[in-house]
């Protein structure tokens, strides 16, 4: 069985289904119109370690990334997804045809002798035999290698072997494209590229991506799943998890001396804490987010100071990502 | 874009042309025509100079051997290449039949084909055609040299018994893809498919099923230009090394099938 057949069964442990899904180019995807990917219960287990009665939702369109650390289970999930691993128990069920699904492992590999075009070339005619051959070009355009389409993958950068992955999967127009880790092996320009292309995907085609690269996840995924010992601890919008986990305190740079206004801060009955963060900087922690969105402009301009930028602290992915796991595991003990 | 580059690109790709630039766009197919077309060319040379060697050697000591027949020098080059050549095949078709060795061609292959029989079955077989192409070529070399340095061969039987060789290596090669289903890495399916050729004759020893077994028709092609055996003999052989290759390769695909990666 391959992993296509192996997604097209339902005689596994654990039912594996899909709707009928239409064929050809897809059309424009509105986020919000019905899962694309569910699971229910989705466990594999190596013997204490894996992944636990994961119920995932994926909805249509949407960029949805998967965090979590090393041996979380996201390359465990994502390879259930892809049917490259089967699950002990659970359920996925998949509302587009199994043919509309691509997948880019973690480290794209090919045989060093093919050129970029014959890799391609050779996706294509596994995935839609019927398709043009101005596809492979357009795909390899996409990929930013039309200038390297006749060069062997021998001589690629581990980048560019990336992208080939990415031009391989993208070949057939799929509805739903699954990325694991991504932009692991670019410099800082390709990983820009990579993330760039991934987020002008939204609303076209549903793309899964794992990374440990939290600050990327926050770039381009409108929804988080977070992973911790095979249990999805989080899943939902993006924005809603860092705001969850958003604490009432600001960075607050000022052009000159911040003593006066820390000292004036210090004196409001809303100001938990104040503090020097770095030079030109104080950090404030209100006692709600309330009391700071009103206090704090007006504790500025009492004191006639020049405002360089306020803005919240730790209102990131990784601070709600380390919050979250960090509650769950103090939780558990 | 170049004429020529222009010109590959018109040819489309597929998991069969895949399997010929294997072959010919690494050293694979070179190595494997020039292994056997040596051993076909040396070894008559070799036997029929072996006694003047033999005295060469033996520093003036008076050996005396019959002179060799014709049927020597393709022998010769039939023992030579079932011990040098077996390998060579072998490692040959488990690069190929391998395709689980690394992660990210694994993915590749197993989240766009819909049957594992598309992966296994052009890489069998243009193994084993790769794999009787230099038998042949090998064979036709011992046949010429032989031809001029010790003299003519039966051509009827020289051709039966590059049916019977090419048949023992395509079985070879099928041997070696169920090897592939069992382990992962190339150096063991290599390692396993040998360990299996080399156990199995051990079978022949109990003489009611020798005529049988695949491994009888190692010595065919000897026994055919000597005269000593017709091609019917080794019929029963014929068969049932197809059967057996055709019984490793649907083995072979169940597992690799079943196997995850």
């Amino acid at each position: 069985m391959t992993a296509k057949d192996h997604l097209a069964s339902s005689q596994a442990p654990a039912a594996v289904t899909e709707g009928s899904g239409a064929a050809g180019s897809s059309p424009a995807l509105p986020p919000g119109s019905g899962p694309v990917v569910t699971t229910s219960g989705l466990t594999r287990d190596y013997g204490g370690v894996g992944l636990f009665d994961v119920d995932l939702v994926v909805p249509r369109g949407s960029v949805y990334g998967l965090v979590g650390m090393n041996g979380a289970g996201k390359t465990t999930l994502l390879s259930l997804l892809s049917g490259l691993r089967r699950p002990d128990r659970g359920a996925i069920r998949m509302s587009i045809g199994r043919h509309k699904v691509a997948v880019c492992p973690d480290v794209s590999d090919f045989d060093d002798w093919l050129t970029a075009h014959e890799a391609v070339d050779l996706s294509r005619s596994l995935l839609a035999p019927g398709a043009g051959g101005g596809t492979v070009e357009a795909a390899l355009a996409a990929a930013g290698l039309a200038d390297s389409a006749d060069r062997r993958v021998g001589g690629f950068s581990r980048g560019m072997v990336q992208r080939l992955g990415l031009a391989c999967a993208l070949v057939d127009d799929p509805e739903l494209l699954i990325l694991d880790e991504p932009t692991s092996a670019l410099d800082p320009t390709g990983r820009a590229e990579m993330l760039a292309q991934v987020a002008a995907m939204r609303g076209r085609r549903t793309v899964i991506f794992s990374s440990h690269i939290l600050a990327d996840v926050q770039r381009i995924a409108d929804q988080v799943g977070i992973l911790r010992d095979g249990r999805l601890l989080y899943q939902g919008g993006t924005q809603d998890l860092i705001n969850m986990y958003l604490t009432p305190t600001w960075l607050v740079r000022i052009a000159g001396e911040t003593a006066p206004i820390a000292a004036a801060a210090a004196c409001q009955p809303w100001a938990a804490r104040v503090e020097q963060a770095e030079p030109g900087a104080i950090r404030i922690e209100a006692t709600s987010m309330e009391a700071g969105e009103r206090g704090i402009p007006a504790v500025i301009a009492a004191c006639d100071a020049r405002l360089v930028s306020l803005e919240p602290a730790d209102a990131d992915l990784e601070s709600a990502f380390l919050a979250l796991t960090g509650a769950s595991s103090q939780g558990e003990k | 874009m170049t004429t020529a580059t222009a010109a590959a690109r018109t040819r489309r790709m597929n998991l069969w042309r895949l399997e010929w630039l294997r072959l010919t766009r690494t050293p694979r197919a070179i190595a494997v025509c020039a292994v056997f077309l040596f051993i076909g060319l040396i070894e008559p040379v070799a036997t029929r100079y072996e006694n003047d060697l033999i005295g060469h050697l033996s520093r003036g000591a008076q050996i005396s051997a019959p002179p060799p027949t014709p049927a020597d020098g393709l022998n010769s080059y039939v023992t030579e290449i079932t011990t040098v050549g077996l390998i060579i095949v072998v490692t040959l078709a488990a690069a190929a039949l391998s395709f689980d060795t690394r992660h990210g061609i694994s993915t590749f292959l197993r989240t766009r084909v819909t049957s594992t029989w598309q992966l296994v079955v052009p890489r069998f077989a243009v193994s084993a055609a790769a794999a009787a192409a230099a038998y042949l070529l090998g064979t036709l070399a011992a046949w010429y040299e032989t031809q001029v340095l010790i003299g003519s061969l039966p051509a009827r039987g020289v051709l039966a018994g590059v049916l019977c060789g090419a048949t023992y290596l395509s079985f070879a090669v099928a041997v070696t893809a169920f090897a592939a289903s069992l382990v992962r890495s190339i150096v063991g399916t290599v390692a396993t498919a040998l360990a299996i050729l080399v156990v199995l004759p051990i079978a022949s020893t109990y003489h009611a099923i020798a005529r049988w077994l695949p491994s009888a028709l190692v010595n065919a092609p000897a026994d055919l230009v000597n005269g000593t055996q017709h091609l019917s003999h080794f019929v029963p052989s014929l068969a049932v090394s197809v059967a057996a290759s055709a019984a490793a390769l649907l083995i072979a695909v169940r597992r690799l099938a079943a196997r995850e990666t």
